[in-house]
């Protein structure tokens, strides 16, 4: 961190590239570097074609699955939308029923609220006060007519990790496809799609230290005919997702997650004990409130509720840090956080959150300043109300 | 979605007056301690549960207003806007305050929060006609 520059703990949001990633990818861009198509038959573009096949390698060998199982996209946006659009949309002869989470990203709801329009039904699963899907309720959920359900590997605002093996062998029972969501938790924990079991998974370069605007879908082999593309043109990645591949993106993404297959231990054992260390430095403040499971969770991410502390104003205090609220404060939405919202949290607590996420560059330094500046604001502002 | 997120950037969400309010709220508290057998007139409007509350404290000597003081919950505009009125009220009396269209031009508050500004407006007036009733009554 540079002198004077806020402590950045928002690694749920995003995360800086690493250098060797930024340096590969800059490799990609120029003259004397890789910058031809890769659609193109000629030497320039046989050379990008090998960088992005090479990627495509180091991306897959991160989830444990074959690279010729991945479609790049533009992100876990994208993946989400692909995921579930193209599979109801696909298969829609055969159901119109889906099934996801109150507490899934608005890139998993947005598709599914579209879906609705077009005629789908969507059973929306409430989670348990920890923010935990129980297998049961997506086995009483599911339908003859059902054609995906779709859960989060782990929730990006409060980090409980939920158990996907389970859902998915719920999911294969009634052969019914399960897509997840693993945007935060590609490259932080172990993801081995042999073992989730899943049929569909997203996750995003750019919450692994890589570029933003590049991400990827894993698809099962017999899913392929059952995924009906979003973007027509080219007829890349096998007519999955026409477009000029982004080659100096892919590439950073694919040294991304090598680099992320080796580091995760280290990482996730680093940000455990940061986590740790910040909790017990925010329980000497009173009325403080972990959201989410205290155990089943990612260790980059630990959700807070401050009881009599309005969000915004506390968010606004901590100008010595960079991080994220329950409160879409920022926005001219007062709503607050639908995900806390949704574990029971009344709205007043579910203003108060904040939301810390650390990674790679995270130090207990940066946890010392955070408890200093949280403690200051919270005694600041509970002393002012009423 | 990716919660509301804040970095100290270039440009300060808030604004530079709502920031340098919001960063030292001295008329936060209540009326001092010595001072307390004087008339206190309070006025307060508001629930936590709809995210803003606001308690307005006014000490008079005689007829005289001498002190302000607020406690509120709220987010920075809100704190800041009670800030503002209890220096203006201090400095100025209570024509010098205006409504609440004319402090969101002042502080540089986005119109999207004029909602939290009526609440400051609604514990304001109590406690100026809890003022006025106790003149009159005197």
């Amino acid at each position: 961190m540079s002198s004077g520059a806020p402590v950045y703990l928002d690694y749920a949001a995003t995360s800086p590239a690493d250098p060797r990633v930024a340096a590969a990818m800059s490799e990609c861009l120029t003259r004397d570097g890789v910058f031809g198509n890769p659609s193109s038959m000629h030497q320039h573009g046989r050379l990008a074609r090998e960088c992005v096949e090479r990627a495509r390698a180091q991306a897959a060998a991160l989830i444990h699955v074959q690279p010729r199982q991945l479609v790049w996209t533009s992100g876990a946006t994208e993946s989400n939308n692909l995921a579930i659009l193209g599979t109801a949309r696909a298969t829609a002869k055969r159901g119109r029923h889906l099934v996801t989470a109150r507490t899934e990203h608005k890139s998993v709801l947005d598709p599914c609220h579209r879906l609705e329009h077009e005629g789908f039904q969507v059973t929306y699963l409430d989670t348990d006060h920890e923010g935990l899907i129980a297998p049961e309720r997506v086995r009483a959920a599911l339908r003859d007519d059902t054609v995906l359900v779709s859960i989060m590997h782990v929730n990006n605002e409060i980090g409980v990790l939920q158990d996907i093996a389970a859902i998915a062998a719920i999911c294969q029972e009634r052969a019914v496809p399960l897509h997840v969501d693993a945007a935060q938790s590609a490259g932080k924990v172990a993801v081995d799609v042999a073992r989730l079991r899943c049929d569909l998974l997203s996750f995003t370069a750019h919450k692994l230290y890589g570029p933003k605007g590049i991400g990827a879908l894993y698809f099962a082999p017999a899913r392929r005919a059952s995924l009906q593309p979003l973007m027509f043109g080219g007829g890349q990645e096998r007519g999955l997702r026409s477009g000029t591949l982004a080659v100096h993106q892919i590439v950073g993404f694919g040294v991304a997650c090598e680099l992320a297959a080796a580091a995760w231990p280290t990482d996730a054992e680093r940000c455990e004990r940061l986590r740790a260390r910040l909790w017990l430095g925010l329980q000497a403040l009173d009325g403080v409130l972990l959201n989410g499971h205290a155990t089943r969770r990612v260790a980059g991410i630990l959700n807070v509720s401050f009881t009599g502390i309005e969000g915004e104003s506390l968010l606004m205090g901590l100008s010595e840090l960079s991080l994220s609220t329950g409160s879409a404060c920022t926005s001219d939405n007062d709503e607050p956080s639908y995900v806390l919202r949704a574990l029971g949290r009344d709205t007043e607590l579910a203003q108060s959150s904040l939301r810390f996420s650390f990674g790679r560059y995270s130090c207990e330094e940066d946890i010392d300043v955070a408890i200093a500046a949280v403690t200051r604001e919270v005694r600041r502002l509970r002393a002012v109300a009423p | 979605m990716n919660p509301g997120t804040v970095n100290s950037g270039a440009e300060d969400p808030l604004g530079p007056q709502v920031r340098v309010l919001f960063a030292a709220l001295r008329h936060a508290g209540e009326p001092a301690a010595a001072a307390i057998t004087a008339r206190v007139l309070c006025g307060e409007a508001g629930r936590e549960q709809r995210g803003t509350r606001v308690r307005f404290m006014l000490r008079l000597v005689g007829d005289r207003l001498v002190e302000v003081r607020y406690r509120a919950y709220g987010c920075p505009y809100t704190l800041a806007a009670c800030e503002w009125l209890a220096q203006q009220l201090e400095s100025g009396g209570r024509d010098s305050i205006g409504g609440p269209a004319e402090w969101a031009q002042k502080l540089r508050i986005p119109p999207a929060r004029l909602g939290r500004l009526l609440v400051v407006e609604d514990a304001l007036r109590a406690a100026l006609a809890a003022a006025d009733k106790t003149m009159t009554d005197s």
